[in-house]
C-alpha cells in the first residue's frame, strides 16, 4: 500500500467513523457497517456527502450499495476522483 | 367589524368553557441555566439564583452580549449515554436530557404501554440555527445542494420530538406545537385533549429552545437592548403528564394537577382588540374551568421580560381579572432568561419547584399566564403538592 | 361514546390555494381533470440544483382575497394559511359577524413554518452578519403565526395553534379541530396547513436523493421522487346542527382520525407503524377496514415510501384494497399542507362523484402488486368513506377518516 493510499484509507476511516460514532480503529478495512455498526440508509448518504466535499468529487447515489465497506468505499470514491495508487 | 373596533370584548368570549379533564403532572425535568434536573432547579429557583453565564466563547460568530442564561458547558453525552447524540442540533440535545429526566421523575413511572405514550414538544420555529445554517450552505458550497444530510431532520420543526421518541421508544401521538411564547401551556392544552379523546395514555409535554446568534440577535432586533429586559436563556422543560381523573381513581397525589386552561388570540400590544383585556377574560375562564376563586391563588408566575408594552398587557391582564388583589408574582424569566418557547414550561416549572419541598403549600392553587408579542394570550391554573419521599424531605432517598 | 351521543362534525368549506388551481371551484376542475401544477422554479434561483421544478401557485394575489391583513406584515406561509382559511370561509357561505361572535378558531400545520424568511435573512447575514440585516421581518419567524394570521384575518379570537409536525401536519390539525368541535369547546374551525419552497428544503431532500427530475409519478415502476410543492390548504368545519340549521352545502362528515410515532426512524417510512397508525383512526372513526371505498394517498412519489405505505395498507386491508391515488402526482409534495389537500381532493371527489387519479402513471411496479392507483384519469366512483393519509419525519403519522353524510 503507497503512502498517498494509506493517508486516503485513514482520512476515508475517519469520516466513516465520525458519521456512524464509532472510533476509527473500530472501522476494519472489510468490516461491514450495516452488520458491524448499525449503519443505516441516512449515515451512507452522509458519508458519500461529505467525501464529495472533502475531495471536490461527484459520486452517484446509486454506487451506495457498492460502498459496505471500508475498503469497498476507497474503490468507489478512486474510481471517480481518478485516484491511481 | 365588531371584533376590532371597540375595547369591549367579543361576544365569543363570554361563553363558559365545557367541562374540561384535569392533567396531573406526574413528574418532570428541566435542563436549564439554573439547574439540570426537577431537584437542582427546585433548588436554585427557590434560592433566586441566576443561570446568567458567559457565553462569549461558545460560538464563532458574534453575539449581541456576552452574557446569557445559557449552558456553554453542556455536554449531551455528560447525561445520555450510547451512540446516536453526536449528529443533533442543540435543541434535540437539550429535549433528550429533558424528556429522559421528565421519565426518571415520573412517579408512578408513565411507560407501562409504551405505544400509547406519546410526546408533545413545543417550539418556536425549531432549531433556527441548523435551519439556517442550511440556508446558509446553499449560498456559499461550491453547489446549492451541498448540505448536510445527517443534520436534515434537524433542520424540520419537528426534529426533537421524533428523536425522543425513537430514543425512549415511545409510539403514542407525537407532535411538535410552534406556539412560540405560547407553547408551553399549549403543549398541555393539547395534551389534555388528546388524553381525554383516548388517543393517548401518558404524555411528555414541555418545549425546547436552544440558545444561538440567530435567537440571541432576533432577540436584540425585536426588544432592542434596554438593560431591563431579561438576558436571552435556553431550555428543555417537559412534564409528565397523565388525566387526572386515573389518579384520582388509583388514590395517587402527583406532583400537581392543571386544572383549567384557556386562550385567545388578539391584537398585538397597542391594537384593538386588546390582549390585556383578552388575557384577563381567559384567566377568568381558566379559574372557572378549575372551579378556583382568585382569593385562593398563592401566586401568579408570570412571563415578563423586562419589555415594557409586553409586560404592561400581562400586569393589567392579571390585575383586571384578580379584582386588583395583591397575589405573590414569580417572575422566573429574572432567573432563567428569556427562553422563548420553553418560557410557559418553566414558569410552570418555578411554581413546582416551590411546592416540591414545601408540605405548606399542598393543594394550593396558582395561576400561570403568557403573552406574546403577537397578541396571543393563555393562562392556566394549576394545583401542586409537595414530594413526601424526595431527599430534601428527610424521608427514604 | 356512541356516536349518536356527540356531535357529529361536517366539512361545509374548501378553501385551496395550490399549484393548480385557488378556490375551490379552480381546484377541483384541476383534481378532475388530472391537472398538473409542475414547472420550474421561480420562488428562488434554482442555478447550480440538477433538479429545479416544483409545484408552485402561479398567479396568486394575496391582496385581492385577504380583507383584514395587511400582505407585508405577514410572512409567505401565513399569508398562504390566511388566504387560505378566507377562501374556505367565503366557499361556506357564512355570515362573517356570525363566525366573529361565536366561539371559533383555527389549527394550522406546517413543515417549514415561515423558514422562507429565515433563509432570506440567513442570506443578508452573509454579508452583513446577524447583527447587520434588516429588523423588519424578524418578527416574522415564529411558525405560530400561521394559525395567528387566519385568526386575525377572519376575526377570530378563539384559541390558534399551529402544528409543525411536517408533511403530516394537516391531519393533526384537523383531527384536533374535529375533537374541539365533537366535544363542544368550539363552533367552528378552521383546519389546514401551509408552506412554501425553499432553497434550503429543496437542497436537502435532493441530498437525500428524494427529488424527481421532472415529474413526480407515484407508484410507477420508474418513480424517481418527489417534487416540491407549496400552497395552503383550509377546511372549514362545524357541527351537523350548525350545518343543517343554516342550510350550508356539506362535503361530507369527519369521522375520526388516527395519531402514532414509529419510533424507528427520523426519514424512512416504517410499514408497521403505518399499518397501526390506521387500525387507530379505523377504531376512532368506528369503521373496519372493508369500509374504506378509497385512499387518498400520503403517496410521495419515492421508492421507499410507496413502498412502505403499500405494505402497510396490505397489512390492515389484506386482499380487499381499496383504490389508492396520489394527489401530490399533480401538486408536488406540499409538505405541511398536503394531507389538507389530500383531504379536499377526498372530499371533492365524495360530493362530485369520482375518484381523484395518480397523473404520470406508465408502468406498475411489481413490487406494489395488485395496488389499483387510480392511473391518469379520475374515475367515476360514489366513495362513502374516505382514508386520507399523512406521514412526515420523525415517524409522525397522521390519518384522518371522511364519510359521505348519510
Amino acid at each position: 500500500m503507497s503512502q498517498t493510499m494509506t493517508d486516503r484509507m485513514g482520512e476515508l476511516r475517519e469520516i466513516v467513523a465520525d458519521v456512524l460514532e464509532v472510533e476509527p480503529e473500530e472501522i476494519t478495512d472489510d468490516g461491514l457497517f450495516t452488520e458491524d455498526h448499525d449503519a443505516d440508509s441516512l449515515q451512507a448518504i452522509d458519508v458519500l456527502a461529505r467525501i464529495e466535499k472533502t475531495y471536490k468529487v461527484d459520486i452517484p447515489q446509486s454506487e451506495l450499495p457498492n460502498m459496505n465497506t471500508l475498503q469497498d468505499v476507497y474503490k468507489v470514491v478512486a474510481s471517480y476522483a481518478g485516484w491511481r495508487d | 367589524m365588531t371584533a376590532t373596533t371597540t375595547g369591549a370584548l367579543p361576544v365569543a368570549a363570554a361563553r363558559p368553557a365545557p367541562a374540561a379533564v384535569p392533567l396531573a403532572v406526574l413528574g418532570w425535568g428541566v435542563v436549564s441555566s439554573s439547574g439540570i434536573g426537577a431537584d437542582a432547579f427546585a433548588e436554585a429557583i427557590v434560592a433566586g439564583r441566576s443561570g446568567l453565564a458567559d457565553v462569549g466563547d461558545m460560538f464563532p460568530e458574534p453575539l449581541p452580549d456576552e452574557r446569557a442564561c445559557a449552558m456553554p458547558g453542556f455536554n449531551v453525552k455528560d447525561h445520555l449515554k450510547g451512540k446516536g447524540t453526536r449528529h443533533l442540533d442543540r435543541a434535540t440535545k437539550l429535549a433528550l436530557v429533558g424528556t429522559d429526566l421528565a421519565l426518571a421523575d415520573a412517579r408512578p413511572a408513565i411507560e407501562d404501554d409504551p405505544g400509547m405514550v406519546g410526546i408533545v414538544l413545543g417550539t418556536t420555529a425549531g432549531s433556527v440555527k441548523t435551519t439556517s445554517d442550511y440556508s446558509r450552505d446553499t449560498f456559499v458550497q461550491d453547489k446549492p445542494y451541498l448540505v448536510d444530510p445527517i443534520m436534515f431532520p434537524s433542520a424540520t420543526i419537528n426534529g426533537s420530538a421524533g428523536r425522543c421518541a425513537i430514543w425512549h421508544k415511545l409510539g403514542g401521538v407525537n407532535a411538535t406545537i410552534a406556539g412560540g411564547q405560547l407553547s408551553g401551556l399549549q403543549v398541555l392544552r393539547y395534551g389534555r385533549m388528546v388524553l381525554g379523546r383516548g388517543h393517548a395514555d401518558a404524555l411528555l409535554a414541555g418545549a425546547v429552545e436552544e440558545f444561538s446568534p440567530q435567537m440571541a440577535w432576533a432577540a436584540r432586533h425585536l426588544y432592542g437592548d434596554g438593560p431591563e429586559r431579561v438576558p436571552v436563556g435556553e431550555a428543555a422543560v417537559v412534564f409528565a403528564v397523565r388525566d387526572a381523573r386515573r389518579t384520582r381513581e388509583a388514590g395517587i397525589r402527583p406532583d400537581a394537577e392543571v386544572l383549567g386552561m384557556a386562550f385567545g388570540t388578539y391584537a398585538p400590544p397597542g391594537e384593538a382588540p386588546d390582549p390585556g383585556l383578552g388575557l384577563a377574560e381567559c384567566i377568568g375562564r381558566a379559574l372557572r374551568q378549575a372551579e378556583v376563586e382568585p382569593g385562593e391563588l398563592w401566586a401568579v408566575s408570570t412571563g415578563e421580560r423586562g419589555v415594557a408594552r409586553l409586560d404592561q398587557v400581562e400586569r393589567r391582564g392579571v390585575q383586571t381579572a384578580l379584582g386588583g388583589r395583591a397575589v405573590r408574582s414569580l417572575r422566573v424569566k429574572s432567573l432563567v432568561g428569556e427562553c422563548h418557547s420553553a418560557s410557559g414550561g418553566l414558569q410552570l416549572a418555578a411554581l413546582l419547584a416551590h411546592h416540591r419541598h414545601d408540605p405548606a403549600l399542598d393543594g394550593r392553587a396558582s395561576l400561570v399566564t403568557s403573552v406574546s408579542a403577537d397578541g396571543a394570550v393563555g393562562a392556566a391554573v394549576v394545583r401542586g403538592w409537595s414530594r413526601p419521599h424526595s431527599p430534601q424531605n428527610g424521608a427514604e432517598a | 361514546m356512541t356516536r349518536a351521543s356527540t356531535r357529529r362534525v361536517v366539512v361545509t368549506g374548501l378553501g385551496p390555494v395550490s399549484s393548480i388551481g385557488i378556490g375551490i371551484a379552480d381546484f377541483a376542475a384541476g383534481i378532475r381533470a388530472g391537472r398538473s401544477g409542475i414547472s420550474p422554479i421561480s420562488g428562488f434561483d434554482s442555478t447550480g440544483f440538477p433538479h429545479f421544478m416544483a409545484g408552485e401557485v402561479q398567479g396568486f394575489e394575496p391582496k385581492r382575497i385577504l380583507r383584514r391583513l395587511t400582505v407585508d406584515d405577514w410572512g409567505p406561509a401565513g399569508v398562504l394559511a390566511a388566504c387560505a382559511a378566507r377562501l374556505a370561509v367565503q366557499d361556506a357561505g357564512i355570515a362573517p359577524e356570525v363566525l366573529e361572535a361565536a366561539p371559533a378558531g383555527s389549527a394550522m400545520g406546517t413543515t417549514g413554518g415561515e423558514s422562507k424568511v429565515t433563509e432570506l435573512l440567513t442570506e443578508e447575514a452573509i454579508t452583513t452578519g446577524w447583527g447587520g440585516i434588516t429588523p423588519d421581518t424578524v418578527g416574522h419567524i415564529p411558525a405560530s403565526r400561521l394559525a395567528y394570521a387566519v385568526n386575525r384575518e377572519l376575526g377570530l379570537t378563539g384559541e390558534a395553534l399551529t402544528f409543525s409536525t411536517a408533511c403530516s401536519a394537516s391531519n393533526y390539525a384537523i383531527g384536533y379541530a374535529y375533537d374541539l368541535i365533537q366535544s363542544g369547546e368550539q363552533e367552528y374551525m378552521i383546519a389546514g396547513g401551509a408552506d412554501t419552497i425553499a432553497r434550503w428544503s429543496h437542497a436537502g431532500f435532493f441530498r437525500l436523493g428524494a427529488i424527481a427530475a421532472e415529474r413526480c409519478a407515484p407508484f410507477d415502476r420508474d418513480r424517481g421522487g418527489i417534487i416540491t410543492g407549496e400552497g395552503g390548504a383550509a377546511l372549514f368545519l362545524e357541527s351537523l346542527d350548525s350545518a343543517r340549521a343554516r342550510g350550508a352545502r356539506i362535503y361530507g362528515e369527519v369521522l375520526g382520525y388516527g395519531l402514532n410515532c414509529d419510533a424507528n426512524h427520523m426519514v424512512a417510512p416504517h410499514p408497521p407503524g403505518i399499518a397501526e397508525c390506521m387500525r387507530r383512526a379505523h377504531r376512532n372513526a368506528g369503521i373496519s377496514p372493508a369500509d374504506v371505498d378509497y385512499i387518498c394517498a400520503h403517496g410521495t412519489g419515492t421508492p421507499a415510501n410507496d413502498v412502505a405505505e403499500w405494505q402497510a395498507v396490505t397489512e390492515v386491508f389484506g386482499d380487499r384494497t381499496p383504490p389508492i391515488s396520489s394527489v401530490k402526482s399533480m401538486l408536488g409534495h406540499t409538505m405541511g399542507a398536503a394531507s389538507g389537500f389530500g383531504a379536499m381532493a377526498a372530499l371533492v371527489g365524495m360530493t362530485e362523484g369520482f375518484l381523484p387519479p395518480t397523473v404520470n402513471h406508465a408502468n406498475p411496479d411489481p413490487l406494489l402488486e395488485g395496488l389499483d392507483p387510480v392511473p391518469n384519469r379520475a374515475r367515476p366512483a360514489e366513495p362513502r368513506i374516505v382514508q386520507n393519509n399523512g406521514f412526515a419525519f420523525g415517524g409522525n403519522n397522521a390519518i384522518t377518516i371522511f364519510g359521505r353524510l348519510t
